[in-house]
């Protein structure tokens, strides 16, 4: 028995979890949950706060890649194949219809996630400093989650894939000089064929997802070494400054010893330095406002993960991923729609290619990444930032109405036609 | 708080395990399980002891499929379809009947789908018979399967269905293809029919659209050519047959067509006897065919139909767009072809041979083959409506002579015209005169040439 309890104290060295140190160390001695403090507020974890959004388009991004990971087994990426291997997933393959599903459907909720994500970010004003770099990680976050949506968008090789594609490589085209050469280099070829479905099967089960998973380590490491989630608005102090404090000494005056470190508590410290920490820290007042973050943090993440794995196999159940026809590079159908994310951007095209194919594309994801550097305004009270979030909720507002129109708005040759209304014929 | 959280968490995992069990339970009882279930029952009233009855009740449940590489297609159709080659169920109910007269056609070779149309993929009832969103082929109703014989039988008579010859006549003497493209040859203001029975048109709107082109498909360009309901349904079944497939060289290989039979009527069709003789009888331009596959070997003949200039530089003789069986109908007549046959060709014509007949009769070949005829006419009598082009019709050539030179007719076949508008501000008329230039070489447009300028008629003079 001896043997055995060796086994198992070398596997897990921590103290008993009933002792607070054994609370501490589940976190520190554990390579995968030393992602997280040892101690949280206990407002940060209300739900009102961040709706735990970024822990759900994780969860939905861990779906992804166990369920993308068996889809891999049953798909081989070159047309027609690709598209028999659809059928047979539906109709062959053991619980196949439920993991094509489960890829599907967690594809789209992790790009309605990561942008909702994103608006409760910059609601809260969390992009400020000191988290403005990692503000920039989320939003090439955001792209790389787009580039996979749309990459895997081809895969099943049928006209509605096909079609997606052409629209969507069709629309980065426009960009002025380096335009059509990107979408020459994307598809390998002038239009979408099997070239174009072995990249984009490239792109999407190996170069996205390993940019994805570094990107997202930067970006949980971030969180961390920023100072933890920022804090509810509500429970903001009037003076920000006072949050920031020095530690240690100047080095002009006396020596260490001598010095009565600050009452304030930061973590992580190997050594006791000068200078002011980067990262928000907390005082004592607040210190007492905190809690262990096992098993409090860790049981409100674990509801939220099988909150978000039942939802996607509950719609994996009951709403069948759709697959059209195979691709057929000589039917048209009208109108031909790009993935649904992209279609305020073809909105747009249909007004002008270069407005809505170079310079809003351009202009937002500029914006975007200059955000936390251009507002120089270091409130987060909404009260002191009222036009920003009027503004950036304009920014919403247009991209969920072009979005609305280009998805149900729109009918054979790009006419408008409200979603009631059936059109029958279109390229006959 | 903490509590009811836990409590949370412990719900929504047993939720997820039972939704995992849904789903399990949903994979495992797929309809097809209960098809072969009652197949079985079936099958194990008929043994004698109750140990055969549960041997056979205990034969595994799985999916069957006959994979077809040469046709590029899976078929899992038996599995449900348990009994198409068990001639002891030919009344057992269906799906188990046993599949009748399907001669050479064995499943396993041919599956279901090539003829039946369907989704051979799929595994439950509704997606199998193609009754569903996405799949263009549907199963074919019992009047048009035969027309599926055509997909691999491309060429000559396919024996039983005489809808498929005729479609394919009336197709290549209406002048069909002046405005629509078949494999590439063909006029564009029509739809290319290519892969038209791999559309998503029924065979009723196929049929309905041939008998009147403007009922079921309004404002069409097409004239309403007066089928009749027999030429109606022969054309669909035609345009059934024309699925572009690759069908793999087992299925393209078909033996059963190079008959001499057929050979005669290409022979009569292509107006060999306008150059030919045999024994004499016919015409001396070109060489003598009694005995010609005595004095030269089967592929130097084959060779000499495809690539006449390549055999004998110089050589008058035209090109001929002719496949491979019906090159190999065509030796198999010369084997057999006697001057008494060159007689009874000879009389079933409608003029004597003249020297000239030889390019006069290639234009023919030409103006028919290239579809000229679907607006102009088989007799050059044109008349099909054409709104507002001047006289609201295709123009009849009868007199084509009275108001161009030869020479300005050739350039208008190489180049193409839009007709002259009756009223300048009205629409355009959705007939025109398409470019043969790529098509038609020079040499074939100076035949058609020819070809209008023996059917000129002289006018009254006054």
């Amino acid at each position: 028995m001896n043997l055995i309890r060796d086994i198992w104290r070398s596997i897990v060295r921590r103290d008993p979890l009933s002792t607070d140190k054994g609370k501490s160390e589940l976190v520190f001695l554990n390579v995968w949950l030393h992602i997280h403090p040892a101690k949280v507020k206990k407002e940060n974890m209300k739900f009102r706060h961040s709706f735990y959004l970024g822990f759900i388009t994780f969860f939905l991004f861990l779906i992804l890649l166990t369920t993308g990971i068996a889809l891999m087994c049953y798909y081989r990426p070159y047309p027609p194949q690709a598209y028999q291997d659809m059928k047979d997933l539906q109709f062959a393959v053991f619980m196949g219809p439920f993991l094509r599903n489960m890829h599907r459907w967690a594809a789209h909720g992790m790009v309605v996630c990561v942008f909702l994500h994103m608006c409760r970010v910059f609601y809260t004003g969390s992009y400020k400093k000191p988290r403005q770099f990692n503000w920039v990680v989320g939003v090439v976050l955001l792209l790389l989650t787009l580039g996979l949506s749309f990459t895997g968008y081809l895969l099943p090789w049928d006209q509605l894939a096909f079609w997606a594609i052409t629209v969507g490589s069709n629309i980065g085209s426009y960009a002025p000089i380096v335009g059509g050469q990107l979408r020459e280099l994307l598809l390998g070829g002038h239009s979408v064929g099997e070239a174009a479905l072995l990249r984009f099967y490239v792109l999407h089960v190996a170069v996205l997802p390993s940019a994805l998973i570094l990107l997202t380590i930067v970006h949980f490491w971030r969180v961390r070494k920023d100072g933890g989630l920022s804090r509810p608005v509500w429970k903001l102090k009037p003076k920000k400054t006072e949050n920031l404090v020095t530690i240690g000494v100047p080095p002009a005056v006396a020596p260490l010893q001598t010095t009565t470190a600050s009452k304030d508590k930061t973590y992580g410290l190997m050594e006791v330095v000068t200078g002011k920490p980067i990262f928000e820290t907390i005082t004592p007042e607040e210190e007492e406002d905190t809690v262990f973050s096992y098993p409090y943090a860790f049981v409100r993440e674990a509801v939220v993960l099988m909150g978000t794995v039942t939802t996607v196999m509950v719609m994996s159940l009951f709403l069948n991923a759709p697959l059209e026809q195979l691709a057929n590079p000589a039917k048209t159908p009208n109108p031909a729609k790009a993935p649904w994310y992209f279609l305020g951007l073809q909105e747009l095209v249909s007004h002008s290619a270069l407005l809505g194919g170079v310079v809003a594309p351009a202009l937002m994801v500029l914006a975007l990444l200059l955000i936390p550097y251009l507002d120089r305004n270091p409130s987060r009270h909404p009260a002191d930032r009222k036009w920003i979030l009027w503004l950036f909720t304009l920014f919403v507002v247009a991209n969920v109405a072009l979005i609305v129109v280009g998805t149900f708005f729109r009918g054979p040759g790009w006419a408008l036609v409200p979603p009631w209304v059936h059109v029958t014929g279109g390229a006959e | 708080m903490e509590r009811r959280l836990q409590q949370a968490f412990f719900t929504l995992s047993i939720l997820a395990l039972a939704l995992i069990l849904a789903a399990e339970w949903q994979a495992n009882t797929p309809s097809w399980k209960n098809y072969q279930r009652t197949f079985l029952q079936l099958e194990a009233q008929d043994e004698p002891n109750a140990a055969a009855k549960a041997a056979v009740l205990a034969t595994p449940l799985d999916i069957h499929q006959v994979m077809l590489t040469g046709l590029q297609r899976v078929d899992r159709c038996t599995t449900c379809h348990l009994g198409v080659d068990d001639p002891t169920l030919k009344n057992a109910p269906e799906p188990y009947r046993y599949h009748a007269n399907l001669g050479p056609h064995i499943p396993s070779k041919f599956g279901c789908t090539i003829c039946h149309g369907g989704q051979g993929l799929a595994t439950d009832k509704q997606n199998a018979h193609g009754n569903v969103a996405f799949w263009p082929n549907p199963l074919l109703s019992p009047d048009y399967v035969r027309a599926s014989c055509g997909r691999c039988h491309k060429e000559g008579d396919v024996p039983g269905v005489p809808e498929l010859t005729e479609g394919r006549h009336l197709f290549e003497t209406q002048g069909c293809r002046g405005c629509h493209k078949l494999n590439g040859v063909g006029g564009s203001i029509g739809p290319d029919l290519s892969e038209e029975g791999a559309s998503t048109r029924s065979p009723d709107w196929l049929e309905r659209h041939f008998l009147a082109p403007n009922a079921v498909s309004a404002g069409s360009a097409m004239p309403n050519f007066h089928f009749t309901k027999d030429q109606a349904r022969a054309l669909t079944y035609y345009m059934l047959s024309l699925t572009n497939e690759d069908m793999g060289s087992y299925y393209a290989s078909v033996r059963l067509i190079p008959s001499p039979e057929y050979g005669r009527e290409l022979f009569v069709e292509k107006n060999c006897i306008a150059c030919h003789n045999v024994g004499g009888v016919g015409a001396k331009t070109g060489p003598d065919l009694l005995g010609v596959t005595k004095r030269h070997s089967p592929e130097w003949l084959d060779e000499q139909l495809v690539n006449p200039q390549l055999v004998y530089p110089g050589s008058s003789m035209p090109e001929y767009d002719l496949e491979t069986n019906a090159r190999k109908a065509l030796l198999a007549f010369m084997t057999t072809a006697t001057p008494d046959d060159a007689q009874s060709i000879l009389s079933g014509r409608k003029t004597a041979l003249k020297p000239e007949d030889v390019a006069i009769e290639a234009g023919k070949q030409d103006f028919a083959r290239f579809g000229c005829v679907g607006c102009h006419g088989t007799e050059l009598q044109g008349g099909v409506p054409n709104p507002n082009a001047q006289g609201g019709e295709v123009p009849s050539l009868l007199h084509v002579a009275d108001d161009y030179t030869k020479d300005e007719v050739i350039a208008i076949i190489r180049d193409g015209k839009a007709p002259p508008l009756d009223n300048p501000a009205g629409p355009t008329p959705p007939l025109y005169m398409p470019s043969w230039k790529h098509v038609l070489s020079d040499e074939d447009i100076q035949r058609v040439a020819d070809y209008l300028w023996s059917k000129q008629q002289k006018k009254e003079s006054w």
